[in-house]
């Protein structure tokens, strides 16, 4: 069998040596730490504590507000010391709970929330995922309750693990799969065992190939869950391309996975469900990758949710040589976002902090679109990103519609290969934003 | 805050591939078939490379000062196409028109439309497609080592004799046509090039000649020639049919950009090269047919949308299969396939036709300006028939060995009611003249006397040089039995002299050298030395 993969993408420099051999080192914030309301997708969460009150590690401190929301808990002792707006890693400033660290680190009883499995039923297992507060951790930060909750769970056939892990530099999952496998699998068991004909793929590119042998070794008698290996190619964890390598179903912008019967989590999401169901510990942590060529001493650090972005490069020895690097990206290359300062907090959502000591794209000047077609060959969606984006600069809303517009999925791809540099992702995402909030109002 | 990074949207990271390297590439790939070009017709080519080269690029970089857009000859693609027009021309035409078709690639083509990316059509076919129109002689005129002959797909058109064409000497490239068209094997060398550097991808190409080898094969075997792959060979050599498969048909901004629009465009490159080449009136075809279909471009990209990933699928999802097909399933594809097809062969067999349906009444019109010419030169003849023993060559050498700067195009013998040869009308090009060439057809009685001169072609300066078509001047050389003529600014006082045209000596002395240049002709081939049967023995000395 060849090895699983989609239509079109990319091949960029992957730059993962710097820290994949890098075992991952638990870093105890010494400063505050922030904890924006809105982490994930959906409404803000209502915080349930006051300035001047004492929170614990993993006490709960603001309250999911909706359907489609998600708690938070603190990830250090302390004393609230303000309820205000501070920048988050997207640049927006958010309505955030400021908590004084005491350094103590004082735990509320984890062990108390924990029941014996066999007694659960399933609506309670999604009861203590909803109230861990866990996201999808690849940076969408849709709640995973949401995702696993589906109008027909009879047609659930696959839970995915999204270990391809395909943006450049991140090895945060990698790490994930080679140090705690067994908090992997038996997290997807949890999962599986909430539908009955689910079975569970743990997805892989073939550029992980100890992790691929580590993991296939211990499913080997497990009859529900299969190793799967990709080819490596950017965007293979894109959901809707990881479902199709791995199943052959198409999922478009109008349906959701569950609608192929397929929910897909990533790695760290898995190993968050493990530890909040078997430890009764909420999502108060998870790996950051500090890397880059500005970076002293690249590593994968478990990290406190909330710490400071400045305290977490320190931890990674500081810039090489004490250079500022000319870019911050939170996330990889090719999705992540560029940070203009590293005064914000490290999020549910920030898989890494990535320090280039040159920002490339700065140098390149967008130039006439020569109509090479190149966007065309690598967009997985399929769609055409040079006539798309021509259409956003005229507003074309129409125009865009129809040419399938929607069906992007903001990978990247077309602005990575385009010859004349011009901003293609930029501009299709840019149009497609505005058509959503248009279509809200 | 004291650390500011910079910021933009993702992605942070680019490939290394530009527009420059891409058109780098492109140069590169061309440089084989380049320095064939240099190499098989020497200085002229090399001249007329450069001069493209050289004027579209500061052509590019004048039209954008003037208009006060940023300058962008760095992108190189300004070379590119100075470099694939130069490669598209004969190389005989003169540098000035050169000048001048690069200006109209750069300028009409290419920057009224609004620079790289949105020309409608590869500036460089249309530069060559303007020269074309506008002085056809030139544009179609090769010589090949020093003597004008046609190319080997317009032998094989005319003679329909696959005998007169060396198919390997075609593959090579030792054959007449534009600079970089002739070497097959060069051309293929940069396609490959391109090829593995994955400049361009084999789709259009590779449609285009293999519609167009099926399409000729289907011709061979209909027209009785049966199964013929020297036929095929000589077909897919000649006429630049490689240089425009890979190097222009694939031209990024004129082809299009769907991945089943380059299959279809490939098709209609097929369809109409091979109705422009067999049922049309040039031999080769693949210019028009390159710009006819650029233009088709909008149109197949419209009907080509591709499907996007998981289109439909969530009909599917829900069990709707009827709801599947929306938009552009494969099927409207076919449909819209075949409509463009059709239309193709329409345009094509119509475009083909036009030179058909006027292609006999014109050379009516060209005959009987020749019959009432060679009557004016020798009116007492009844009728005329060509000389049968005409040789190009040998004619060519008696002029040269002569030392004239003249062609013999064409003898005809004049004959009296009772069928006895009474002498000939030779028709004579003169390279000498002051602007362009000058042609006349003289009588020439059999004992050698000259019966007079009558222009067929003179575009001197008018009331200077144009003077030369006056009766004065022309009845000079009337009845006069002579050796050689010669032109005086004195008054003629003997036979053998003519009065030259008062400020138009230079026209005066290619007409004299004319008449004097046909006049030895006729006194070789009376001879017998100049005759076809005479020449390979000539040859031997």
């Amino acid at each position: 069998m060849g090895l699983l993969t989609f239509l079109g993408g990319i091949h960029p420099y992957e730059g993962k040596e710097l820290s994949m051999e890098k075992p991952v080192r638990e870093y105890l914030p010494k400063g505050d730490c922030v904890y924006p309301l809105s982490q994930h997708i959906g409404a803000p969460a209502t915080p349930i504590v006051k300035k001047g009150d004492r929170v614990l590690v993993g006490q709960k401190i603001a309250e999911a507000s909706g359907f489609v929301s998600a708690n938070i808990h603190s990830s250090i002792s302390g004393k609230v010391k303000a309820i205000e707006p501070r920048y988050v890693p997207g640049g927006s400033k958010v309505e955030s709970i400021v908590v004084e660290n005491d350094g103590l680190f004082e735990e509320i009883d984890f062990a108390a929330n924990v029941k014996d499995l066999s007694t659960l039923y399933r609506e309670d297992v999604k009861e203590i995922i909803k109230e861990a507060g866990i996201v999808g951790m690849g940076g969408a930060g849709f709640p995973a309750n949401v995702k696993l909750a589906p109008k027909n769970e009879d047609a659930i056939d696959y839970i995915i693990v999204n270990g391809a892990e395909c943006e450049p530099y991140l090895t945060s999952d990698y790490r994930r799969m080679m140090e705690e496998p067994d908090k992997l699998i038996l997290g997807l068991e949890i999962c599986i065992n909430l539908f009955d004909h689910a079975k569970g793929i743990i997805a892989i590119e073939d550029n992980k190939p100890e992790a691929i042998e580590l993991l296939r070794n211990k499913v080997k008698d497990n009859d529900k869950i299969e190793v799967h290996v990709m080819k490596t190619k950017y965007p293979q964890g894109a959901e809707r391309q990881l479902i199709y390598a791995n199943t052959g179903r198409y999922v478009n912008s109008k349906m959701l996975p569950a609608d192929a019967g397929c929910i897909v989590h990533n790695v760290d999401t898995i190993v968050s469900i493990y530890e909040a169901v078997i430890e009764g510990r909420p999502l108060y942590t998870r790996i950051v990758t500090i890397t880059g060529d500005a970076i002293e001493n690249p590593c994968n650090l478990m990290v406190r949710i909330g710490t400071n972005c400045q305290e977490l490069i320190e931890a990674a020895g500081g810039f090489k040589d004490g250079v500022i690097p000319e870019k911050v990206i939170s996330g990889g290359p090719m999705m992540g976002k560029a940070l203009f300062s590293l005064d914000v907090p490290a999020t549910k959502g920030v898989s890494a902090l990535l320090c280039m000591s040159h920002d490339e794209v700065a140098d390149l000047e967008p130039s006439n679109c020569i109509r090479c077609g190149r966007c065309v060959d690598v967009c997985p969606g399929r769609i055409v990103p040079s006539m798309l984006a021509s259409l956003a600069e005229h507003g074309d809303t129409e125009g865009f519609l129809a040419h399938n517009g929607m069906e992007c999925c903001e990978c990247g791809c077309c602005s990575y290969v385009c010859p004349a540099k011009r901003h293609l992702t930029q501009t299709i995402a840019g149009t497609r934003k505005s058509i959503i909030a248009n279509k809200k109002k | 805050m004291d650390n500011t990074f910079k910021i933009s949207s993702s992605p942070h990271v680019r490939d290394k591939r530009s527009t420059q390297s891409i058109m780098l590439d492109v140069i590169i790939a061309l440089l084989p078939a380049t320095l064939f070009g240099i190499i098989n017709f020497e200085l002229n080519a090399m001249i007329l490379i450069l001069t493209c080269v050289v004027s579209c690029v500061l052509f590019e970089w004048l039209y954008q000062k003037m208009m006060n857009r940023k300058v962008t000859i760095g992108d190189l693609s300004a070379v590119v196409t100075g470099l694939l027009l130069a490669l598209n021309l004969s190389p005989d035409v003169p540098v000035w028109m050169a000048i001048l078709g690069s200006a109209f690639a750069i300028i009409i083509v290419k920057q009224l439309f609004g620079g790289l990316g949105f020309n409608f059509m590869n500036p460089a076919l249309g530069a060559r497609c303007f020269l074309l129109i506008s002085f056809a002689g030139r544009m179609t005129s090769f010589s090949y080592d020093g003597v004008t002959t046609a190319t080997p797909l317009a032998v094989l058109k005319n003679t329909g004799d696959l005998a007169n064409v060396n198919v390997l000497n075609m593959f090579l490239g030792n054959i007449p046509g534009t600079i970089g068209e002739t070497s097959v094997v060069c051309l293929l060398v940069g396609a490959a090039y391109l090829l593995i550097r994955r400049v361009i991808k084999p789709v259009i190409p590779f449609t285009y000649i293999g519609t167009f080898a099926v399409l000729i094969m289907i011709y061979a075997v209909a027209s009785g020639r049966g199964f013929d792959l020297t036929f095929l060979a000589a077909h897919l050599c000649g006429g630049g049919l490689m240089l425009g498969a890979f190097f222009m048909a694939t031209d990024y901004v004129t082809s299009p950009i769907t991945p089943a629009g380059k299959v279809v465009f490939g098709v209609i490159l097929g369809i109409l090269t091979f109705c422009f080449r067999i049922y049309g009136g040039s031999a080769e075809g693949v210019s028009y047919a390159i710009i006819f279909s650029n233009l088709l471009v909008p149109l197949i990209e419209r009907w080509t949308q591709p499907k996007s990933f998981g289109e439909g699928a969530e009909l599917a999802a829900q069990g709707d299969t009827a709801g599947t097909k929306s938009k552009m399933d494969t099927k409207s594809i076919v449909i819209a396939t075949i409509a463009i097809m059709i239309i193709t062969v329409i345009a094509g067999f119509a475009l083909a036709y036009v030179y058909k349906i006027t292609k006999d009444p014109i050379a009516v019109t060209e005959q009987k300006a020749k019959e009432e010419a060679y009557k004016a030169v020798f009116d007492d003849a009844d009728s005329f028939d060509s000389y049968a023993d005409f040789d190009v060559d040998a004619a060519a050498k008696v002029v040269s060995d002569a030392g004239y700067n003249a062609d013999i195009d064409e003898i005809v013998e004049a004959k009296d009611s009772d069928g006895s040869v009474l002498g000939y009308v030779v028709t004579v090009t003169s390279h000498e003249a002051y602007s362009g060439d000058l042609q006349l057809a003289m009588g020439v009685r059999a004992d050698g006397t000259t019966n007079g001169i009558s222009f067929l072609s003179l575009s001197e300066t008018a009331g200077l040089g144009m003077e030369a078509d006056t009766d004065s001047f022309k009845s000079q050389f009337a009845d006069k039995k002579v050796d050689k003529f010669q032109y005086t600014k004195s008054g003629a006082t003997v036979d053998e002299e003519i009065d030259a045209l008062s400020g138009a000596t230079i026209t005066t002395n290619a007409v004299t050298n004319a008449v004097n240049a046909g006049l030895e002709y006729v006194k070789a081939i009376n001879g017998g030395a100049a005759d076809s049967s005479a020449a390979s023995n000539g040859g031997d000395k």
